[in-house]
């Protein structure tokens, strides 16, 4: 009933329905919202990163407070199952997000590169475009980078986003991964592409905003 | 507008893995890093032998690169320090880390296998499952996304055979417990488990608690009442929510299981090790796990004891290993309700784990089972074997005597590579 009603919700608006088409089909029906636990993975990993405008600010700033939606990226990946598979994602949950007023003001979206050399903050905010804009729908999205690879590593190494360079020296080899971080800063669920899907993920949500009641 | 936000420079090209592989078969779906090419090392977790060298459990490295100098031996061995019935080992999701433990207690061991790859670490050790899960003797160890789930065999309490799964994250901490189900059908033991994520289905087989497997094997099977101790059952879980949806009736001690790597296909096999018979467990039309005996492995009347069995990447194959005769078959699993053998080879006089390569080409043979189960005397052997698979014959390559090594009984592996580790660039 609410994998039916979240159907719904997402086909309702055109942008929406365009995603639904995109996304690879669920195999399966995900346990319903507060019907199982998601464990205290492990703790976010404290840094420095920077914000489209190029400011300094703690990662904390972006993982504490609100549920949030952490990914690693490169924009110039080009994996249809990797970076833009996730992006695919966070837009869809952006949009059904944008249709649950109950959930406005709960759910943060961060997309972080792990390509600090090419991913500046002027390249960051070019690939962000208007989605780094706040509209009002209730959600928040951040881009972010880092100064460089040294300031990079512990916040990938800290979430166990395992990355390397190819033997060409161009190519950024890594898994896809996706962190639900809950309010506290918990670490809270880890998705790979098979459980990346925005079904799995609002349920994931509000199971997380179960516990705060 | 899509490619202009996502493809900025399209010279390069992302390599991103979806998790839907994995590379040694037997591995879990979650880990990363695959090794399609060849491999550079067979990492062996070894049980150690009581006066033979140190005499301590440890993880040997043996050069398997036909192109190196030091190609069939061993460059590398960590030692434990203790003995604890070394049985079995996994890699975490990121391939940075090897996690094995023993039977016979409740200490893993965290091995860096990433910072050198020819001389692993031991940079951990867990030691705190059987005061936080009430488990004994960790068995399985199977990555998932930044966690380790870990299935034992046995508990403290009583060293039967109820037992259950633990999850540590990668850094060590565990986070939770679940007992195996006990109720609607389920016996409670445990042995390996094996992930679809596709589906949402973890799979887990039944072996046996403590109280058996550290007892000689010639004395337990003459022990009516203990013989009863054996699994029966697989059990599907939602792996989502880790909670027991069914559980399957599979006699005889269902062991190491497989899930066809093929991805239209919705079936995992395994291999019952005290009726010899492998068992398919299958969806049906309406979303039903069912479990169904699918073939036969040898004469099971001479109980050949199957042990360990390798799928190659296409769900075609099937590797499978009988203990007793020391025979290695390959089963057609062109239809895998029906697998049919076309091939058999005595490989040692005990063989145990059985790996390939990911292009199928290689494969690789180890002889201990159980320090009490193994043979004695001259059957005895305790080896690796390295062989090459030409799709109609198995010719043996290179060979490690671990006796005349002084290392100990070689058990489980898993395959190393120098090319998977690097950092990225950029100030």
């Amino acid at each position: 009933m609410r994998a039916f009603a979240f159907a719904v919700a997402l086909l309702a608006a055109p942008a929406a329905a365009h995603h639904v088409e995109l996304l690879p089909r669920l195999e399966f029906v995900p346990p319903a919202p507060g019907t199982y636990v998601l464990h205290h993975i492990m703790a976010a990993p404290q840094g420095t990163v920077l914000d489209v405008d190029g400011n300094a600010a703690p990662l904390s700033r972006y993982t504490r407070g609100s549920i949030t939606l952490l990914g690693f990226i490169y924009t110039t990946c080009s994996d249809p199952d990797g970076c833009p598979l996730a992006y695919r994602v966070f837009d869809a949950l952006k949009e059904a997000i944008g249709t649950r007023t109950e959930l406005h003001g709960r759910v943060r979206f961060v997309t972080l590169s792990f390509d600090p050399a090419r991913d500046t903050p002027g390249v960051m905010s070019r690939y962000a475009g208007s989605r780094a804009v706040y509209k009002g729908n209730g959600l928040r999205w951040y881009f972010l980078t880092t100064r460089s690879a040294r300031q990079l590593m512990p916040l990938v190494e800290g979430f166990g986003q395992d990355v390397r360079v190819t033997r060409t020296g161009r190519e950024l080899s890594h898994v896809l991964k996706v962190f639900l971080i809950d309010r506290g800063g918990d670490v809270r669920e880890i998705y790979s592409s098979n459980f990346l899907h925005p079904e799995v993920v609002l349920n994931d949500i509000e199971t997380l905003l179960a516990e705060e009641r | 507008m899509r490619r202009s936000y996502c493809v900025a420079v399209a010279a390069l090209a992302c390599a991103a893995f979806t998790g839907v592989h994995a590379d040694e078969t037997c591995n879990s779906p979650y880990i990363s890093k695959l090794i399609k090419g060849q491999e550079d090392y067979v990492y062996v977790w070894t049980l150690g032998i009581e006066g033979l060298g140190d005499g301590s459990d440890k993880l040997v490295t043996v050069d398997v690169n036909p192109k190196s100098k030091a190609y069939g031996r061993v460059i590398n061995t960590v030692s434990t320090g203790t003995r604890a019935e070394a049985h079995h080992m996994g890699l975490t999701d990121d391939r940075r880390h090897i996690w094995a433990g023993g039977l016979s207690e409740n200490r893993i061991w965290v091995f860096d296998i990433a910072s050198n790859p020819a001389k692993p670490k031991l940079v951990r050790t867990v030691s705190d499952l059987g005061d936080k899960s009430g488990f004994l003797g960790p068995h399985t160890y199977y990555a998932l996304p930044g966690r380790m789930l870990v299935q034992a065999l046995s508990n403290t309490k009583d060293k039967s055979g109820k037992t259950g799964m633990a999850l540590y994250n990668n850094q060590g901490k565990f986070i939770d417990a679940q007992p195996m189900p006990s109720s609607n059908g389920g016996d409670g033991y445990g042995y390996d488990l094996a992930v679809n994520p596709k589906k949402n289905v973890l799979l887990t087989s039944s072996f046996s608690g403590y109280a058996n497997y550290m007892r000689p094997l010639g004395e337990l099977i003459k022990d009516g009442e203990a013989m009863k101790n054996f699994g029966n059952t697989m059990v599907v879980w939602d792996l989502k929510a880790l909670k027991p949806q069914k559980v399957l009736a599979v006699p005889g001690a269902p062991l190491e299981i497989r899930w066809s790597l093929n991805p239209k296909d919705n079936w995992a096999i395994t291999a019952a090790a005290l009726t010899s018979k492998l068992w398919l467990v299958k969806q049906d039309a309406k979303g039903d796990w069912n479990a169904k005996e699918a073939g036969t492995i040898g004469d099971p009347a001479q109980i050949p004891l199957p042990v360990d069995i390798s799928i190659t990447r296409d769900g075609k194959g099937l590797w499978v290993n009988t203990f007793m005769d020391g025979k290695t078959h390959y089963f057609d699993l062109s239809n895998p309700e029906a697998p049919k053998q076309t091939y058999e080879k005595v490989t040692g006089k005990q063989v145990n784990m059985i790996s390939q390569s990911w292009d199928g080409k290689r494969v690789y043979i180890t002889s201990s089972l159980l320090a009490n189960w193994d043979k004695g005397g001259a059957d005895n052997e305790q080896f690796i074997r390295g062989f090459a698979w030409n799709g109609s014959e198995l010719t043996q390559k290179f060979e490690v005597d671990f006796l005349k090594e002084k290392l100990g009984r070689a058990h489980h592996m898993k395959l190393g590579s120098r090319a998977l580790y690097a950092k990225p660039k950029g100030g």
